[in-house]
């Protein structure tokens, strides 16, 4: 197990390596100018654009910035951004926010998602069953702007019962609704693939065996049935979290949180690549590193499955 | 029996996750009547947005950085919220007899928000800074018209672009600013400039005090400033706190203890804040609202309209063979774009048809300097692309509107071109559509390097309310903005003329006889003025907003519950 992971955690190097000079050579391969449409309708004067340039080292060759990232990167001095502000501090602020985000929509998603595919997986074609398909299919057809708009309005502004936006320090109550909006699609799909899952394992021979050897119907499900149904359910809650924290964009926007997917909205917009190479780059070392936990936790999950 | 205890147990989950829900947030809103929650502590909440540079008056230009700033400092002349005329504010007088040579006297006891005095030396300061080109300040062309500004600024011989480095000016001051005393100084321009006094009002006139010069970077993001609010903090991507400014010596003071320029990435969250009464100001109705009128619905008495100095044109690359066209085919474009249904339809009459190149609110605005050319005419649009195929122009098979699809012109683009289409028939020869880049930098790249192969949107958004701000940056010759590179010697020549001019009115009616000679070319297709739609909490009352298009801070006043 520990050689395993050691072996992994060697491979994120050359994985981080390879993303980040790809993301970085997309950024300079887009058209147009950073600082053309800094200044609206009005060109902007060369002195600024030379001197941003300069500041940037827009004007040096590719390999060289590349070089200049990685030594940044490393050595944690982000600089600043075209605004100025120091990017270090804005992801400071920013990520926090969007990791409580994930994380309680994430558990959202489990807690409800797989209790939902429990349920009608054991009683398939059952009235529990029909509600769950019925209500995912409902919840997989909204798309999740729509839901977010809806839960706004119809929380926020018809019953006034939370605020339609998050305040600036996103406590975890504030954050139960956005949450629960970014939850709601993978949510039904975390219900039909539990289901379909239990429904797969409750003939095999182990689940029969142990009903053979008498347990009890809760142990039955509980430990052998659902440790085993709950390995592709885990290995899709956790490719979650990673897009889950980039792919909040949306929600972020309804509820105007001020985490990493606004921040990355606009630093795209704005051709910032001084926050859009930091975030994606994190964004990877998020994914890999979620995917990492996934493949250890599968062993804690099937005995079967041995990592020497 | 297990599964129905399960069922429970799920049930009870998802019932808790709403319940919790429920009891999260509700803080500071809600409220039927009642006590006004801003009363206790003086604040109010307005929407804004993440400024692209700090508080340094002369590095910027855009509205999110504009408003805020507005509110820190203040200037020579301000324009009075109604009227957009323009009134002295720091000035006690503007004197000149020449239009050339201005003598400039400030009011007593005008103070920055550290208690020092506010004196001549620290606009004379500010300025020279600003335009000095080492400097890097966005804001340097305004200084343009002052005497020794190529000695403080040196353009870079072959363009940013290039190998080459700007030179090093001669000297950082301008030798056409002098300071006579502590609150006296004088302006010398390079010629007669009418619409000097007017332009006062900017942002970047804006004085810097002594504290600026020796820290700049530190200042941006913890100014001292002269107007009626101070600065208190800014916490990036989320909110920027002023607060009411007691040295602040402007007859008018502010109603309010502090303000909170609140951040939003999305027009519609604010506007839900506001609806609910969260948020006590935003000036962006979001279309969703718009449409249909929902928001007087949602907003009653607390929705505000008006007018502001916005346009929308069209404009054509006269550099490109193709798809640069003739006078007559412009003309013919002009006249099959229905203005009015397109106003109507699409932004819920939040815009006005236009038939002139000049914001209606401005100082100098004529009504129909198009001519017949703005108005909607099938039949002639026909006749007039006949004549101009007729004169030796073919139009390509597609002629793009090119737009920028990060903002909201989709709709429009596309109305515009169905209008154009229809109105010239199948038989046209062309067809125009409507196409998008992705992002507003790559739309200004292609169009400031002379690339873009068809039509394209451009917008003028005032810098001052006065009919030159919408002409010199616009269609004179190798102007900044002169995007198609139109260029007209007559025209240039009564620019100049009303430019030097030393009447004021004779200058406005000299502007007026320029605008009318662009009905002959039409290089620019005027669409339409923007008007405005605000709104405001029940918790304040007596909200103005400016014809730029912000909120009149000193306006602004919280309720008496």
């Amino acid at each position: 197990m520990g050689r395993y992971t050691i072996r992994r955690l060697l491979q994120l190097i050359p994985v981080l390596l390879g993303t980040t000079f790809l993301i970085n050579y997309m950024v300079w391969q887009l058209p147009g100018d950073p600082f053309a449409g800094r200044c609206g309708q009005r060109p902007c004067p060369d002195s600024y654009v030379s001197a941003m340039r300069a500041q940037f080292g827009l004007d040096q060759p590719i390999l060289l910035q590349y070089w200049q990232f990685l030594k940044n990167m490393l050595s944690g001095n982000l600089g600043v951004d075209f605004n100025q502000v120091p990017v270090v501090t804005q992801l400071a602020d920013a990520w926090p926010i969007t990791i409580r985000l994930a994380l309680l929509a994430v558990a959202i998603e489990a807690v409800i998602g797989i209790s939902a595919g429990v349920l009608s997986g054991l009683k398939r074609g059952g009235f529990i069953d029909n509600v769950v398909t019925i209500s995912t299919l409902f919840l997989l057809s909204l798309p999740v702007f729509v839901t977010g708009f809806l839960l706004q309005w119809l929380l926020g502004v018809q019953f006034q019962i939370i605020t339609p936006t998050v305040s600036d320090e996103a406590p975890i109550m504030e954050l139960i609704v956005p949450a629960f909006v970014l939850a709601s699609l993978n949510m039904a799909f975390t219900a039909r693939l539990t289901r379909t899952s239990i429904v797969e394992n409750r003939r095999s021979d182990y689940v029969r065996t142990a009903i053979a050897k008498g347990l009890t119907n809760r142990r039955v499900v509980g430990v052998h049935l659902l440790r085993n149904s709950l390995i592709p359910v885990l290995t899709f809650l956790g490719t979650e979290v990673g897009s889950l924290m980039s792919g909040a964009i949306i929600t972020e926007g309804i509820f105007n949180i001020h985490g990493i997917g606004g921040l990355l909205y606009r630093a795209i917009t704005g051709q910032d690549y001084t926050i859009v190479v930091p975030i994606a780059s994190l964004l990877v070392l998020v994914y890999l590193v979620s995917n990492l936990l996934v493949d250890l936790l599968y062993g804690v999950l099937d005995p079967r499955i041995r990592y020497e | 029996m297990r599964v129905t205890k399960g069922a429970k147990i799920a049930a009870g989950s998802a019932l808790l996750a709403l319940g919790v829900a429920a009891c999260g947030g509700g803080s500071g809103s809600s409220g039927d009547g009642g006590s006004n929650p801003r009363t206790a502590t003086g604040t109010v909440y307005i929407r804004g947005c993440e400024p692209q540079t700090g508080f340094v008056p002369g590095n910027i230009n855009e509205t999110c950085g504009g408003t805020v700033n507005d509110f820190v400092y203040s200037k020579l002349v301000k324009y009075n919220p109604d009227t957009a005329a323009p009134e002295l504010d720091q000035a006690a007088s503007i004197d000149t007899t020449d239009n050339k040579v201005w003598t400039i006297k400030l009011k007593p006891g005008l103070k920055w928000s550290d208690g020092t005095p506010v004196t001549a030396k620290n606009y004379v300061d500010s300025w020279n800074y600003t335009a000095y080109s080492p400097n890097a300040q966005i804001g340097s062309s305004w200084f343009a018209d002052i005497v020794g500004f190529d000695k403080v600024n040196t353009a870079d011989p072959d363009g940013p672009d290039g190998p080459k480095q700007a030179p090093k000016p001669e000297t950082d001051k301008l030798a056409g600013l002098e300071v006579v005393d502590d609150t006296t100084f004088k302006v010398t321009l390079a010629a007669p400039t009418a619409v000097f006094r007017t332009k006062l009002g900017y942002i970047t006139f804006a004085p810097l005090p002594e504290a600026f010069f020796k820290d700049p970077k530190g200042f941006a993001s913890n100014p001292i400033t002269n107007g009626p609010f101070k600065f208190v903090k800014w916490d990036h991507n989320s909110q920027i706190v002023v607060a009411a400014n007691p040295d602040y010596a402007g007859a008018e003071k502010p109603k309010v203890k502090q303000i909170v320029y609140k951040m939003y990435k999305d027009d519609d969250a604010a506007y839900a804040d506001l609806v609910s009464n969260n948020l006590d100001f935003t000036e962006l109705i979001p279309p969703s609202a718009l449409a249909g009128d929902k928001w007087k619905t949602d907003l009653g008495d607390r929705a505000i309209e008006g007018q502001q100095g916005v346009i929308q044109t069209v404009s054509f690359p006269l550099y490109d063979k193709e798809f640069g066209g003739n006078a007559d085919f412009r003309k013919a474009i002009s006249m099959a774009v229905d203005r009015k249904t397109i106003t109507d339809k699409i932004f819920n009459k939040g815009r006005v048809p236009l038939d002139s190149w000049v914001s209606p609110i401005v100082e100098g605005y004529k009504a129909g300097s198009c001519q017949q050319w703005c108005t909607y005419d099938p039949v002639k649009a026909k006749e007039y692309l006949a004549k101009a195929k007729g004169e030796g122009y073919t139009p390509p098979k597609e002629f793009p509107i090119w737009y920028n699809g990060d903002s909201a012109h989709k709709e429009w683009v596309d109305a515009m071109a169905n209008s154009i289409n229809q109105a010239l028939g199948a038989d046209a020869g062309f067809t125009v559509v409507g196409r998008s880049m992705p992002t507003f930098d790559e739309f200004r790249s292609v169009i400031t390097e002379h690339k873009i192969k068809g039509m394209f949107r451009t917008g003028w958004q005032m810098d001052y309310p006065h009919i030159e701000d919408f002409l010199n940056p616009l269609v004179k010759t190798g102007a900044s903005s002169n995007d198609g590179l139109y260029s007209n010697k007559a025209l240039d020549e009564k620019l100049h003329e009303a430019d030097t001019a030393t009447d004021q009115n004779q200058s406005v009616s000299l502007y007026q006889q320029a605008e009318a000679m662009l009905a002959d070319d039409l290089p620019t297709i005027p669409l339409w003025s923007y008007g405005l739609q605000a709104g405001t909490s029940k918790w304040v009352t007596g909200v103005k907003v400016t014809p730029f298009g912000e909120l009149d801070p000193l306006s602004i006043a919280i309720k008496e519950a």
